[in-house]
């Protein structure tokens, strides 16, 4: 056991070190892509999380995502916070929302919960509008600087912006699938499955079933606030059109396209969401169509790419197609 | 069960793929990176452009792109610039500034564009600042009169082309005092830095207002929002109300003051932003009894004005090249824009750079032909565009002429600060023959 922890931990510093090497190599508009495929994996991680293994659903992540982002600007902002602990900061505001959810979440189980999620993914972005601090539609821009001088000298050439927030997300991202990865195979997780699998049998064993919901709501909103706030970094800025109800169903096709108990999934999930605006990029120039259409086909294609999923390959394409190699 | 290890080693399979198509679809973009200044070949030069042409503010914006597009494509019919052809990316960022930054990412990452020109909004234009900046993009003539943006410090590489809301609001001020001594004036206003820069202006001058009436952008879409503001109009025995707002705010208080019966009670005075009259109408039919006899204020000549030899020439290109839109003011802001970048792009000469191009705005950029009746103030120390307004009054059918006296335009120049409001008459550069310039 304890070596493959050792194995599995060196597979991760060397993607980790191969990605940051990769930043060194490629356009600018990649490693910009690359850090919103980090940032991706994060949220759609914490989706896999709650849903693929403890057996909830959120559609209101985006909300949560918002908690995250706000919170991390307003630290950093007011309080003059590192960046990272501004981060944290995030990550645990969006955990205390998370916690007061997930007490009503526990009670709702099916359509009711998706419900008040979605209910949440639409109201409180708004919230913006309400109180001044927050900026209003206009939002609150949100500058972490530059990479630090002895990572820029160190890697040569020109270290853009874009570069340091994709190390950051990058880091982030290897760190939380870590995170999540072993959280899996603890106690925890084995709680979470028995949950999922059969309540009854996993009260009638001793788990209080309650209790485990909300710690998996609570630790997937946090990871979702982190990836709020990396989001924001990215951006530059938060304001409520950073979380609206479209990332909240995006982050859910991404789950579902990943599978949603792959928790590995999440980068191709990550990747396709990246990677579908680009797609109908090229067709748009190459049907020579309107800006219209190029704004309006990636969606369309996401959505058709989560009917099929949930029609051909409801438990993910990759076991889908693991079970037609065994059959 | 799920985490088996077959499944973990398939796992890590799956996203060590993952990871090696990204780089694969990565590498030919590094290694088609072109050498050259970026946007600029033998025979095109790329520019772009963020507006709203969806959303609550794109009715009227949506004209602008498409104005200066027929603009650029006139010109390239008739040879270009040097040999090269204009080409404008037009991307749709719904007047949300997190969209804005997204496209503008497009523009100068993907599409890789020489110049940004035209890009509307303040917080928009706010947004991606900083990017800007880094990558050191000329950004021409914003359609925004945010005063911050002729900072020279904080925004390098941009050139503001409208007076600044500041202006507009002291010059408004001005006028006021001058005509309008004694009445009670209400002022409604976007509540971001576009009517906050309104709000320092007016305080500089002194103007007092009995209401002021702030609104969120996009929240003016909402009916019960326009009715607070008429009923806060109505109880505070406004006779006079002032709109800084885009053109869907101004349609929506209009449309909504003649229903609550205002009509013939209140003067209403309107932005430079939000009053072109071919929108408001199509937007809110109630506005027309309204909207005949507002007073507006303007920098350019009427849209309805034929006389007017720069504005006759527009439609004319209009007509040929911006098949099936109305020509209005948001058209002839754009096809404006469009000749004072041509000029800009001429003066840089036959290889142009970045850097050129705004060397040349600022040794020869005054002395470009423009429709705008204020001169233009780009200097090495300045990015302020032109500096004053004229006040005319709205009819029915669209046009707007001179408030003081029989077809004289009077012009209220001033400064983004303490200077004067100073009434002028009206000097600019003839238009070049066919409206092609020759710099």
């Amino acid at each position: 056991m304890r070596k493959s922890k050792a194995l599995s931990a060196l597979t991760f510093l060397a993607i980790g070190l191969f990605l940051l090497g990769l930043s060194n190599f490629v356009d600018e508009l990649r490693v910009y892509q690359g850090a919103q495929i980090a940032v991706y994996v994060i949220a759609i991680s914490s989706i896999i999380l709650l849903t693929g293994y403890s057996g909830q659903i959120s559609l209101g992540h985006g909300a949560l995502m918002a908690i995250g982002g706000y919170a991390a600007v307003l630290s950093y902002t007011y309080w003059h916070l590192p960046v990272l602990l501004a981060f944290t900061v995030g990550a645990l505001a969006a955990a205390l929302g998370g916690f007061i959810l997930g007490m009503a979440a526990a009670r709702l189980s099916g359509p009711y919960l998706a419900g008040t999620t979605l209910a949440l993914a639409v109201g409180l972005p708004s919230l913006a509008n309400q109180f001044h601090i927050l900026g209003g539609e206009g939002g609150l821009s949100f500058d972490i600087g530059e990479a630090p001088k002895w990572i820029a000298n160190k890697t040569g050439g020109d270290f853009t912006q874009y570069k340091w927030f994709f190390w950051v997300s990058t880091v982030c991202a290897l760190v939380t699938i870590w995170f999540i990865k072993n959280l899996l195979q603890s106690r925890f997780g084995r709680t979470w499955r028995a949950v999922r699998g059969n309540p009854s049998a996993a009260a009638l064993s001793g788990i209080n079933i309650g209790r485990s919901k909300v710690l998996a709501f609570t630790v997937s909103s946090a990871l979702a606030g982190l990836a709020g706030a990396l989001l924001a970094m990215l951006l530059g800025l938060v304001a409520p059109m950073a979380f609206t109800l479209t990332l909240s169903f995006t982050l859910v096709t991404g789950a579902v396209l990943a599978g949603v108990t792959n928790l590995a999934g999440s980068i191709v999930g990550a990747v396709v969401l990246v990677v579908i605006p680009e797609i109908t990029d090229v067709v748009a120039t190459h049907l020579g169509g309107s800006e219209k259409i190029t704004a309006n086909l990636p969606g369309l294609i996401t959505s058709v790419l989560l009917i099929l999923t949930v029609i051909f390959a409801p438990n993910g394409p990759k076991l889908h197609i693991r079970k037609k190699v065994h059959n | 069960m799920l985490v088996h290890r077959s499944t973990k080693r398939g796992a890590f399979a799956v996203a060590v793929a993952a990871v090696a198509a990204l780089a694969v679809s990565a590498l030919p973009a590094q290694a088609f990176s072109p050498r050259s200044e970026a946007g600029v070949t033998a025979t095109t030069i790329k520019l772009g452009i963020t507006v709203p042409l969806t959303g609550a503010a794109a009715p009227g914006y949506n004209k602008v792109p498409y104005g200066m597009k027929a603009y650029f494509d006139y010109v390239n019919d008739n040879g270009g610039v040097n040999g090269r052809k204009i080409q404008l990316v037009i991307k749709d960022d719904a007047y949300s500034p997190i969209l804005a930054k997204s496209v503008t990412n497009d523009l100068i990452l993907k599409d890789k564009v020489f110049a940004l020109v035209g890009t509307l909004g303040t917080a928009n234009n706010e947004a991606t600042s900083k990017f800007v900046n880094d990558k050191g993009v000329p950004r021409l003539f914003v359609n925004t009169g945010f005063s911050g943006f002729a900072n020279t410090k904080k925004y390098p590489t941009t050139y503001a082309l409208f007076p600044s809301y500041y202006m507009e609001a002291k010059a408004i001020g001005g006028y006021l005092a001058d005509k309008f001594a004694g009445k009670k004036v209400a002022l409604i206003y976007q509540d971001d830095d576009f009517g906050i820069d309104a709000l320092a202006g007016f305080a500089q001058v002194g103007t007092t207002f009995v209401a002021k009436i702030p609104y969120a952008s996009g929240s003016q879409a909402d009916p019960t929002v326009v009715g607070k503001w008429i009923s806060t109009i109505v109880s505070s025995g406004a006779d006079t109300a002032v709109v800084f707002g885009v053109s869907t705010a101004t349609a929506a208080a209009l449309g909504g003051a003649y229903k609550a019966g205002l009509a013939g009670k209140v003067q209403w005075i309107l932005g430079s932003v939000g009053a072109d009259p071919t929108t408001i109408k199509t937007l809110v039919p109630a506005a027309l009894p309204l909207l005949n006899g507002a007073i507006a204020t303007s920098f350019l000549p009427a849209a309805a004005d034929t006389n007017d030899e720069y504005v006759k020439q527009f439609q004319e290109i209009n007509t040929k090249y911006n098949k099936g839109a109305t020509f209005d003011s948001n058209v002839l802001v754009g096809m404006n824009a469009g000749m004072l970048t041509v000029q800009a792009l001429r003066a840089a000469g036959a290889n142009p750079t970045r850097a050129k191009l705004m060397a040349a705005l600022n040794t020869s950029g005054s002395k470009f032909a423009s429709a705008g009746f204020a001169p233009l103030g780009w200097s090495k120390t300045s990015h302020v565009g032109y500096n004053g307004y004229w006040f005319g009054r709205l009819a029915a059918d669209g046009s707007q002429t001179p408030v003081d006296g029989a077809g004289k335009y009077v012009l209220y120049t001033t400064d983004s600060s303490k200077g004067a409001v100073v009434k002028s008459a009206i000097t600019r550069p003839a238009m070049p023959a066919k409206g092609l310039p020759t710099n």
